[in-house]
């Protein structure tokens, strides 16, 4: 059995409008996303700014509530259950949010923003607590003394793994990752990115890993779904997505990713050109007559493509 | 400052909170302490409550509004250090007493109505939508009211006036601003990811807002409740001057200046008013003060220490 599945999933916001503010339109932000994780594995949401992959992320955890379709967490499902009882499963659902600045309590010290959670659900002695946030501290490479400090007191990959330690505090099999790294420098990335692979593999966890970088992507993920609009345009292993893009917009996207060798350029330049042109001239067959996306089809055994 | 600050740290180094940077109230106390006016107005505030506070404690209040015909109009002695008023009654000891009901009122109005604004304000703001357009438009409805006919009307219909009904029935008619000023900030505190990272580390809504929403917002409640005292105690005054505040048993600062309304006692008898007049300006001006300390403490920008 798979740990997590998510079955055509929709979240639209209304549009309201006129003078009774009636709803005259939605925004469909995620239109049916459909999914499935293996425990143990890093399942990347890649797609531009407004494609609906925060959102995702959010309905998936119970942020935002979905408008149809269903998550199911180790065969329940999730959003059928009443509010008290969905809160056991926060114990097993994690997330770490994308800004570290405004994700941890300016007011609050280290010590109680990681005991949050487990003053939540575990009834634990004060000795034992304090033992508990010296583990997890260490365990994100921050000295155990920190914990009387106060968040303005960290560096921005040190908040970010202060939000790791809060969404580890309660051994979740699952953590949704909205961009970690994408408000730290390049040298900070790296470190947070390699210790999250570190503690997966320490601590058998599961990704969903929300980014729209694709080398940080490829670096992170087994597989990757490519959204646009709300949709899936694409779904793979990391391999069939990079080296055998079916659809032109990830054809395009994947072209899109810098590199680093100076003797490539004036090949890479060309090359971007070419899909740029075969992307003008096949956005029609691509994409359906209002500029959605179609339906997934099946390419290969774990490859799947919105063709016509 | 920061040599003594070691010499603190390293004096116990066996103590694990000695690295602890300063709590939220310690910033709010050094600003004020820096602000060499703010510090005066403090102290100044401090020992005016004290005194109004104990002294009443050894004065009867039967005793001073007592009228004494044998005395009326006297200039200030050392029987009356302030003289007495047109029915001879000491005015030191009504200034006393005054200040004190002035006070209570100024103090009362302030917590009650901060506490319904607060509460309001904070649902509205935590919230959001449909409770805050609810509560909101009660907000709208209160601010349309003829504020101070309600009250003069109120005034004069309840039969047994005392301090507390004024406390209430002020308090139903100013704790919109309070609530509107919380609101806003709270809307915007939610937005931030900490609050909902609280959701998903399966916080309760009343937890986030008192342990979560509220320790981010005492700043600004610390200082829209200051300012708020300081207008709160001319309030009192200004309708006690109108005659629709105490009556003459229950002295207050307004009452004590309303005996200005007559020219004689305006012209030749200022021991009646000038003294309470002096005490409202000076106490308004001081809790102001620290006041601005405080907002200048609760935003980093203008902190000076």
């Amino acid at each position: 059995m798979s740990l997590l599945t998510v079955n055509n999933l929709k979240v639209h916001y209304p549009i309201r409008g006129g003078i009774l503010r009636r709803k005259i339109d939605v925004v469909r932000a995620v239109d049916g996303i459909t999914m499935e994780l293996e425990r143990g594995e890093t399942y990347g949401l890649v797609g531009e700014s407004g494609s609906g992959k925060s959102t995702s992320g959010r309905a998936i955890i119970g942020l935002e509530s979905p408008t149809a379709g269903e998550v199911t967490f180790e065969g329940q499902k999730l959003n059928q259950l009443k509010r008290q009882d969905r809160r056991e499963y926060y114990k097993d659902i994690q997330m770490v949010f994308q800004d570290p600045y405004s994700s941890l309590n300016p007011k609050k010290r280290v010590n109680d923003i990681i005991a949050e959670p487990i003053r939540n659900f575990e009834k634990r002695t004060k000795d034992d607590e304090r033992r508990r946030i010296q583990e997890l501290l260490e365990l994100v490479g921050l000295s155990p003394e920190s914990m009387h400090k106060y968040p303005h007191e960290f560096s921005g990959g040190q908040k970010q793994r202060l939000g790791v330690a809060r969404a580890l505090a309660l051994q979740p099999k699952l953590i949704i990752a909205d961009e970690p790294v994408s408000a730290l420098d390049v040298s900070v990335q790296a470190q947070v990115l390699n210790f999250m692979k570190e503690i997966q593999r320490e601590l058998d966890l599961t990704y969903i890993f929300i980014s729209h970088d694709l080398g940080v992507v490829r670096h992170m993920c087994n597989r990757i779904g490519i959204m646009y609009n709300g949709r899936f345009v694409e779904e793979g292993s990391a391999e069939d997505v990079y080296d055998n893009p079916q659809h032109i917009y990830t054809k395009r996207l994947v072209a899109a990713i810098p590199d680093i060798d100076p003797a490539n350029r004036k090949h890479q330049t060309d090359f971007r050109r070419e899909v740029k042109k075969e992307y003008d001239n096949k956005k029609a067959e691509f994409f359906d007559e209002h500029g959605g996306v179609f339906d997934l089809k099946q390419v290969s055994s774990t490859h799947y493509a919105a063709l016509p | 400052m920061e040599q003594s600050q070691q010499a603190e740290t390293m004096a116990d180094p066996q103590d694990m909170d000695a690295g602890k940077s300063p709590p939220g109230w310690r910033i709010l106390l050094t600003e004020v302490l820096r602000d060499k006016v703010a510090l005066f107005s403090l102290l100044l505030v401090v020992s005016i409550m004290m005194i109004v506070y104990l002294v009443p404690l050894f004065l009867s209040q039967e005793e001073i509004v007592r009228v004494d015909l044998f005395a009326i109009h006297e200039p200030p002695s050392s029987e009356f250090w302030l003289g007495t008023d047109y029915g001879g009654r000491d005015v030191f000891g009504q200034l006393i007493i005054g200040t004190r009901n002035s006070l209570t009122v100024g103090i009362g109005v302030t917590a009650v109505s901060g506490m319904i604004g607060i509460i309001l304000g904070v649902v509205a703001g935590y919230f959001g939508n449909t409770v805050d357009n609810i509560i909101m438009r009660i907000v709208d409805f209160f601010f349309v009211l003829p504020t101070l006919l309600i009250v003069i009307v109120f005034i004069v219909i309840v039969p047994q006036y005392t301090v507390w009904s004024f406390i209430f029935i002020m308090s139903m008619f100013l704790w919109m601003g309070i609530a509107r000023i919380i609101r806003s900030k709270a809307l915007r505190e939610r937005e931030l990811d900490y609050i909902k990272a609280s959701r998903t580390l399966g916080s309760s809504h009343l937890k986030i807002i008192f342990t979560q929403l509220m320790p981010n917002l005492s700043s600004i409640i610390i200082v829209t409740m200051t300012l708020n005292l300081a207008a709160n105690i001319g309030i009192e005054s200004g309708l006690s001057f109108l005659g629709f505040g105490f009556p003459e048993e229950t002295p207050s600062l307004g009452t004590l200046i309303s005996y200005a309304t007559n020219p004689t006692t305006l012209e030749e008898r200022w021991w009646i008013w000038v003294p309470a007049s002096i005490l409202i300006l000076v106490l308004m001006l001081s809790i102001n003060n620290v006041g601005q300390a405080l907002r200048r403490a609760a935003d980093a920008k203008q902190r000076r220490g």
